[in-house]
Protein backbone atom coordinates (compact mmCIF):
# COMPACT_ATOMS: atom_id res chain seq x y z
CA UNK A 1 0.00 0.00 0.00
CA UNK A 2 1.29 3.48 -0.90
CA UNK A 3 1.34 5.71 2.20
CA UNK A 4 2.75 9.10 3.22
CA UNK A 5 2.95 12.21 1.09
CA UNK A 6 3.24 10.30 -2.19
CA UNK A 7 -0.16 8.78 -1.40
CA UNK A 8 -1.43 12.27 -0.62
CA UNK A 9 -0.20 13.62 -3.97
CA UNK A 10 -1.94 10.78 -5.81
CA UNK A 11 -5.14 12.15 -4.24
CA UNK A 12 -4.46 15.76 -5.27
CA UNK A 13 -2.70 17.24 -2.22
CA UNK A 14 -0.31 20.02 -3.33
CA UNK A 15 2.74 18.70 -1.46
CA UNK A 16 6.19 17.62 -2.59
CA UNK A 17 7.97 14.45 -1.63
CA UNK A 18 11.30 12.78 -2.32
CA UNK A 19 10.21 9.16 -2.31
CA UNK A 20 7.32 6.75 -2.41
CA UNK A 21 6.63 5.12 0.96
CA UNK A 22 5.36 1.56 0.73
CA UNK A 23 3.75 -0.29 3.63
CA UNK A 24 3.85 -4.06 3.28
CA UNK A 25 1.79 -6.62 5.13
CA UNK A 26 4.55 -9.19 4.78
CA UNK A 27 8.08 -8.28 3.74
CA UNK A 28 8.87 -12.00 3.34
CA UNK A 29 6.31 -12.36 0.55
CA UNK A 30 8.09 -14.13 -2.35
CA UNK A 31 6.24 -11.90 -4.84
CA UNK A 32 8.11 -8.91 -3.41
CA UNK A 33 11.55 -10.41 -4.01
CA UNK A 34 10.62 -11.49 -7.54
CA UNK A 35 9.30 -7.98 -8.31
CA UNK A 36 12.55 -6.49 -7.01
CA UNK A 37 14.61 -8.92 -9.10
CA UNK A 38 12.72 -7.83 -12.21
CA UNK A 39 13.95 -4.25 -11.77
CA UNK A 40 17.47 -5.25 -10.68
CA UNK A 41 16.93 -4.38 -7.03
CA UNK A 42 17.06 -6.29 -3.75
CA UNK A 43 15.65 -6.21 -0.24
CA UNK A 44 18.14 -5.32 2.51
CA UNK A 45 16.95 -6.64 5.90
CA UNK A 46 17.15 -4.38 8.95
CA UNK A 47 20.35 -4.24 11.01
CA UNK A 48 21.06 -2.68 14.42
CA UNK A 49 21.09 0.93 13.23
CA UNK A 50 19.40 0.67 9.84
CA UNK A 51 15.78 0.06 8.95
CA UNK A 52 14.87 -2.39 6.18
CA UNK A 53 15.40 -0.91 2.73
CA UNK A 54 15.49 -1.58 -0.97
CA UNK A 55 18.78 -1.35 -2.86
CA UNK A 56 19.35 -1.00 -6.58
CA UNK A 57 18.63 1.57 -9.26
CA UNK A 58 15.14 0.25 -10.00
CA UNK A 59 13.99 0.78 -6.43
CA UNK A 60 15.72 4.02 -5.45
CA UNK A 61 12.44 5.94 -5.33
CA UNK A 62 10.88 3.56 -2.83
CA UNK A 63 11.10 3.43 0.95
CA UNK A 64 9.81 0.70 3.24
CA UNK A 65 7.46 1.66 6.04
CA UNK A 66 7.19 -0.79 8.90
CA UNK A 67 4.70 1.08 11.06
CA UNK A 68 2.43 4.09 10.77
CA UNK A 69 1.94 6.39 13.76
CA UNK A 70 -1.65 6.78 14.89
CA UNK A 71 -3.04 4.12 12.58
CA UNK A 72 -4.34 0.59 13.07
CA UNK A 73 -2.89 -2.63 11.73
CA UNK A 74 -2.12 -3.08 8.03
CA UNK A 75 -5.21 -5.22 7.44
CA UNK A 76 -7.40 -2.71 9.25
CA UNK A 77 -6.02 0.24 7.25
CA UNK A 78 -6.45 -1.69 3.99
CA UNK A 79 -10.16 -1.03 4.49
CA UNK A 80 -9.37 2.70 4.34
CA UNK A 81 -7.41 2.60 1.12
CA UNK A 82 -8.49 3.73 -2.31
CA UNK A 83 -7.51 2.17 -5.62
CA UNK A 84 -5.62 4.17 -8.23
CA UNK A 85 -5.39 2.69 -11.74
CA UNK A 86 -1.82 1.89 -12.78
CA UNK A 87 -1.67 0.17 -16.17
CA UNK A 88 -3.48 -3.15 -15.83
CA UNK A 89 -3.30 -2.98 -12.03
CA UNK A 90 -5.07 -1.15 -9.24
CA UNK A 91 -2.65 0.52 -6.84
CA UNK A 92 -3.69 0.44 -3.17
CA UNK A 93 -3.28 3.91 -1.69
CA UNK A 94 -3.97 4.97 1.91
CA UNK A 95 -6.84 7.46 1.99
CA UNK A 96 -6.14 11.15 2.55
CA UNK A 97 -7.96 11.31 5.90
CA UNK A 98 -5.85 8.42 7.27
CA UNK A 99 -2.63 10.06 5.99
CA UNK A 100 -3.67 13.19 7.88
CA UNK A 101 -4.38 11.09 10.99
CA UNK A 102 -0.88 9.57 10.84
CA UNK A 103 0.77 12.98 10.37
CA UNK A 104 -1.17 14.38 13.34
CA UNK A 105 -0.05 11.43 15.47
CA UNK A 106 3.61 11.58 14.36
CA UNK A 107 3.68 15.38 14.79
CA UNK A 108 7.34 15.74 13.76
CA UNK A 109 8.46 19.20 12.63
CA UNK A 110 8.22 18.16 8.98
CA UNK A 111 4.72 16.77 9.60
CA UNK A 112 3.61 20.02 11.19
CA UNK A 113 4.39 21.81 7.91
CA UNK A 114 2.20 19.52 5.84
CA UNK A 115 -0.77 19.10 8.22
CA UNK A 116 -2.59 22.33 7.20
CA UNK A 117 -2.02 21.56 3.50
CA UNK A 118 -3.38 18.02 3.88
CA UNK A 119 -6.37 19.34 5.83
CA UNK A 120 -7.19 21.84 3.07
CA UNK A 121 -6.64 19.23 0.34
CA UNK A 122 -9.04 16.89 2.14
CA UNK A 123 -11.68 19.62 2.26
CA UNK A 124 -11.24 20.29 -1.48
CA UNK A 125 -11.21 16.60 -2.43
CA UNK A 126 -14.35 15.88 -0.40
CA UNK A 127 -16.09 18.85 -1.99
CA UNK A 128 -15.11 17.61 -5.45
CA UNK A 129 -16.64 14.21 -4.64
CA UNK A 130 -19.82 15.62 -3.12
CA UNK A 131 -20.53 19.11 -4.44
CA UNK A 132 -22.76 21.14 -2.18
CA UNK A 133 -26.29 21.28 -3.46
CA UNK A 134 -27.36 24.76 -4.38
CA UNK A 135 -30.26 25.95 -2.23
CA UNK A 136 -33.59 25.75 -4.00
CA UNK A 137 -34.51 29.04 -5.59
CA UNK A 138 -37.27 30.95 -3.92
CA UNK A 139 -38.96 32.42 -6.99
CA UNK A 140 -41.08 34.81 -4.97
CA UNK A 141 -37.88 36.62 -3.92
CA UNK A 142 -36.37 36.82 -7.39
CA UNK A 143 -36.18 40.23 -8.89
CA UNK A 144 -36.37 40.65 -12.63
CA UNK A 145 -35.53 44.10 -13.98
CA UNK A 146 -38.33 45.51 -16.05
CA UNK A 147 -37.75 46.12 -19.70
CA UNK A 148 -37.78 49.76 -20.56
CA UNK B 1 -7.17 7.15 -17.09
CA UNK B 2 -8.75 10.55 -16.85
CA UNK B 3 -7.02 13.04 -19.09
CA UNK B 4 -6.67 16.72 -18.46
CA UNK B 5 -9.15 18.78 -20.42
CA UNK B 6 -7.27 21.01 -22.81
CA UNK B 7 -8.30 24.62 -22.83
CA UNK B 8 -7.82 25.61 -26.44
CA UNK B 9 -8.78 29.24 -26.43
CA UNK B 10 -8.18 32.17 -24.05
CA UNK B 11 -11.96 32.40 -23.57
CA UNK B 12 -12.21 28.77 -22.46
CA UNK B 13 -9.20 29.27 -20.17
CA UNK B 14 -10.94 32.23 -18.55
CA UNK B 15 -14.16 30.19 -18.15
CA UNK B 16 -12.18 27.38 -16.52
CA UNK B 17 -10.41 29.82 -14.17
CA UNK B 18 -13.77 31.32 -13.16
CA UNK B 19 -15.14 27.85 -12.40
CA UNK B 20 -12.12 27.09 -10.22
CA UNK B 21 -12.48 30.40 -8.36
CA UNK B 22 -16.21 29.73 -7.82
CA UNK B 23 -15.44 26.28 -6.38
CA UNK B 24 -12.73 27.74 -4.14
CA UNK B 25 -15.29 30.22 -2.79
CA UNK B 26 -17.81 27.43 -2.15
CA UNK B 27 -15.21 25.40 -0.24
CA UNK B 28 -14.05 28.42 1.74
CA UNK B 29 -17.66 29.06 2.73
CA UNK B 30 -17.71 25.59 4.28
CA UNK B 31 -14.12 25.76 5.64
CA UNK B 32 -13.39 29.41 6.45
CA UNK B 33 -10.02 28.55 8.05
CA UNK B 34 -8.72 26.81 4.92
CA UNK B 35 -6.00 28.42 2.83
CA UNK B 36 -7.27 29.71 -0.51
CA UNK B 37 -4.12 28.69 -2.42
CA UNK B 38 -4.10 25.15 -1.02
CA UNK B 39 -7.72 24.69 -2.08
CA UNK B 40 -7.09 26.12 -5.56
CA UNK B 41 -3.97 24.03 -6.16
CA UNK B 42 -5.77 20.87 -5.01
CA UNK B 43 -8.69 21.50 -7.38
CA UNK B 44 -6.27 22.05 -10.26
CA UNK B 45 -4.25 18.93 -9.40
CA UNK B 46 -7.44 16.86 -9.22
CA UNK B 47 -7.90 17.55 -12.93
CA UNK B 48 -4.63 15.72 -13.70
CA UNK B 49 -4.19 11.94 -13.81
CA UNK B 50 -2.97 10.61 -10.40
CA UNK B 51 0.40 9.48 -11.73
CA UNK B 52 1.10 12.90 -13.22
CA UNK B 53 0.39 14.44 -9.81
CA UNK B 54 2.90 12.04 -8.22
CA UNK B 55 5.49 12.69 -10.93
CA UNK B 56 5.28 16.46 -10.41
CA UNK B 57 5.57 16.08 -6.64
CA UNK B 58 8.60 13.79 -6.89
CA UNK B 59 10.30 15.99 -9.50
CA UNK B 60 9.96 19.07 -7.31
CA UNK B 61 10.74 17.25 -4.06
CA UNK B 62 13.90 15.65 -5.39
CA UNK B 63 15.04 18.84 -7.12
CA UNK B 64 14.66 20.70 -3.82
CA UNK B 65 16.66 18.00 -2.02
CA UNK B 66 19.51 18.29 -4.57
CA UNK B 67 19.43 22.08 -4.27
CA UNK B 68 19.80 21.83 -0.48
CA UNK B 69 22.94 19.64 -0.76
Amino acid sequence: MVVGLSAATLQGAPVVTQDVDLWFQNLADPKLSSALQEVGAAYVPPSINNPPMFAGAGAELFDIVIRMDGLGSFSREMRNCIEVPLGRHQLKVLSLDRILASKLAANRPKDKLTIPVLRDALAAAQFKKKPVKKPALNHSKLHFPRKT
Amino acid sequence: MKQRARRKTPASAVRWARQIVARVEQILALHPDADRDNIRHTLILLELPPLERLQRSLTRGRATAIFRK
